[in-house]
């Protein structure tokens, strides 16, 4: 845990956080609202005293209730990962900017995100399905995708795809979905 | 070629609501419905000039299952779109129902020629989920297969490189270094190439005398062996002028496309998840980080073979520091994990593999995500490839070394 990183992230956001900075092994994790994603992206990545210059990975999060997009950061200045995560997406219209402006790489893990939970990136030039077939409409890695129980067999085999009759636009939180403790 | 409206119109195999102007699964260049994004409408507007051509997706220089199509102006590659899809299986899915120690055998095919460190992101992560500390022996021994993994990983890479390139004899002699390899590893782990070795607070079984002889017999020739190997492409001349000064990347630009592993320090960034983020034992073991300044495909080709060298050194050690002792942490065998999320890291053959897995307090991780170096990586050559002849693609695209099983995920 790197103390001095939460020090200097409270001092530079202060309150465009929500919720404390959380820390536990090698690990801080800062939440923002998605609007706030490209200032908080660009002081990280160019200011002098965080230099976030590796984007790891980025992700989408379905938590049953909300959508979320989660960032990993890599920087020589702390021993930590820096984890930020866009909360608070809606899960009828999830919309966040996108992030291609300053991570050309993220361009494709965007487009994962898109493909697998409908998350809209603001900004992307390229935002269209990249695993699931273009004619595809439900989004499978939400928490409303139930799993038949034939999953495991292949479309190759004459099963069909997979679809849920589901839209995001008409996207309702059923009692039965899995949902992460409020955290 | 633009849409007729006259012409037929198909039921979509997948959604019968949705009617295509040609059935999807014939592979036309052109998709058969109207752009969806700035970029695609861009892509697929034809200057002066300028054809499609498909590449794949049973082209053998793809690496797997992958069609490229090619924007192309005589034999120049203009510009190329990448459509994945065709090995998805939906593992995050699948690890979401799946209990946690199930998810090891679902993540451990996604890059199936170094598959120890599929095995290994996930476990790392869970044991951070549940505070889990690994024995000390059980960490040599993942070190030791793991870089194991990774000399057996890049020995295929040099072979496929020269035969993307039209060389036909490396592949054969890297066949069988690796094959000596991964025998040694059926030894440990019961199996040649898809291990489901490593377990949630250390590994499944103990050294053994058959694996250790194999290895001791390896190792007394190994660094001869490789270098002779090696000389079969680093001497030749056709292959080093074919190689350098071919899709260069610098610095700032490696950073833009998210790249890591040899990809990276091929531009000159001693990016090395074993020594940037430290994991396991390699902060007790010496080895350094070999980079290069150019960038080029001969760097990245170069880096690697540098990289099988320094793998050599850490088994050496890790053969001298072995400790005694458990190679398994205690633990229930049903795993209920306290709320929280988990982002954990390693330093595989391709670059970073990372696993950030979210638990709700059940027996099977809320949601686990999967980054594959590979991915990010496959991306990078559409940029690199634009200006170039279409046989430099197939370079460039070997260079990258993308693997489509941990592509499409």
């Amino acid at each position: 845990m790197d103390r001095a990183l939460k020090r200097r992230l409270e001092a530079r956001f202060g309150d465009r956080l929500l919720g404390p900075i959380r820390q536990r092994h090698d690990e801080t994790e800062i939440r923002v609202a998605p609007g706030d994603v490209p200032e908080v992206m660009r002081a990280l990545h160019d200011e002098p005293e965080f230099r976030f210059e590796a984007l790891m990975d980025l992700c989408g999060v379905d938590t049953g209730s909300v959508m979320q997009t989660v960032y990993h950061l890599w920087s020589e200045t702390t021993p930590d990962w820096l984890r930020v995560v866009a909360d608070g997406l809606s899960r009828d219209d999830p919309r966040v900017p996108s992030v291609t402006f300053l991570w050309k790489g993220a361009e494709w893990q965007e487009r994962e995100a898109y493909d697998m939970f409908g998350i809209a990136f603001e900004g992307n030039r390229d935002l269209r399905r990249i695993y699931m077939p273009p004619d595809y409409t439900s989004f499978p890695l939400r928490k409303d995708f139930f799993l038949p129980d034939d999953a495991a067999r292949s479309p190759g085999g004459g099963v069909r795809h997979i679809e849920q009759a589901h839209a995001p636009s008409n996207a309702t939180v059923d009692a039965q979905v899995r949902k992460a403790p409020t955290s | 070629m633009s849409a007729d409206l006259t012409t037929a119109r198909h039921a979509s195999s997948d959604d019968p609501r949705v009617m295509l102007e040609e059935a999807v699964g014939v592979f036309a260049p052109i998709p058969p419905y109207p752009p969806r994004t700035e970029r695609e409408a861009e892509f697929y507007t034809l200057g002066d000039g300028e054809m499609f051509i498909n590449m794949g997706p049973q082209h053998p220089s793809t690496h797997g299952v992958l069609r490229v199509v090619l924007k192309i102006e005589g034999e120049r590659v203009v510009d190329l779109d990448p459509v994945l899809g065709y090995l998805h299986r939906g593992v995050e899915k699948l690890c979401e129902n799946a209990d946690y120690h199930h998810t090891i055998a679902y993540t451990d095919p996604l890059e199936y020629v170094s598959a120890l460190f599929n095995e290994w992101a996930p476990v790392m992560a869970f044991e951070k989920l549940m505070d889990v500390e690994v024995p000390r022996r059980a960490e040599y021994i993942r070190v030791l297969s793991g870089e194991l993994n990774r000399i057996a990983s890049h020995a295929l890479f040099m072979g496929w490189m020269a035969l993307d390139l039209g060389g036909l004899t490396p592949i054969l002699w890297s066949f069988i270094e690796r094959d000596e390899i991964v025998d040694m590893l059926a030894s440990l782990t019961g199996q040649r190439m898809l291990f489901n070795y490593f377990r949630i607070g250390g590994v499944n079984g103990d050294l053994n005398h058959e694996f250790m002889s194999r290895l001791g017999a390896w190792m007394s020739k190994a660094t001869s062996q490789i270098e002779a190997n090696q000389a079969l492409l680093n001497e030749n001349e056709i292959f080093v002028r074919r190689m350098r000064g071919l899709g260069t990347l610098d610095r700032e630009a490696a950073f833009r496309l998210c790249m890591t592993g040899p990809n990276i320090r091929a531009s000159g960034v001693p990016l090395d998840m074993r020594r940037a983020h430290p994991y396991s034992v390699y902060p007790d073991l010496e080895f350094d980080i070999p980079t290069r300044q150019e960038g080029d495909c001969l760097a990245r080709y170069l880096v690697r073979l540098d990289e099988v060298k320094q793998s050599i050194r850490i088994i050496d050690q890790c053969l001298h520091d072995m400790p005694d002792g458990p190679i398994m942490a205690k633990l229930p065998r049903l795993m209920r994990p306290r709320p929280g999320r988990a982002y954990a890291a390693v330093e595989g053959p391709r670059g970073q593999y990372a696993t950030y897995a979210i638990s709700d307090g059940t027996d099977q991780p809320f949601r686990m995500r999967i980054h594959d170096p590979s991915f990010v990586h496959l991306q990078a050559v559409g940029l690199l490839t634009s200006g170039n002849l279409i046989a430099d693609t197939m370079a460039i695209m070997a260079s990258l070394d993308p693997i489509m099983g941990g592509v499409d995920k």
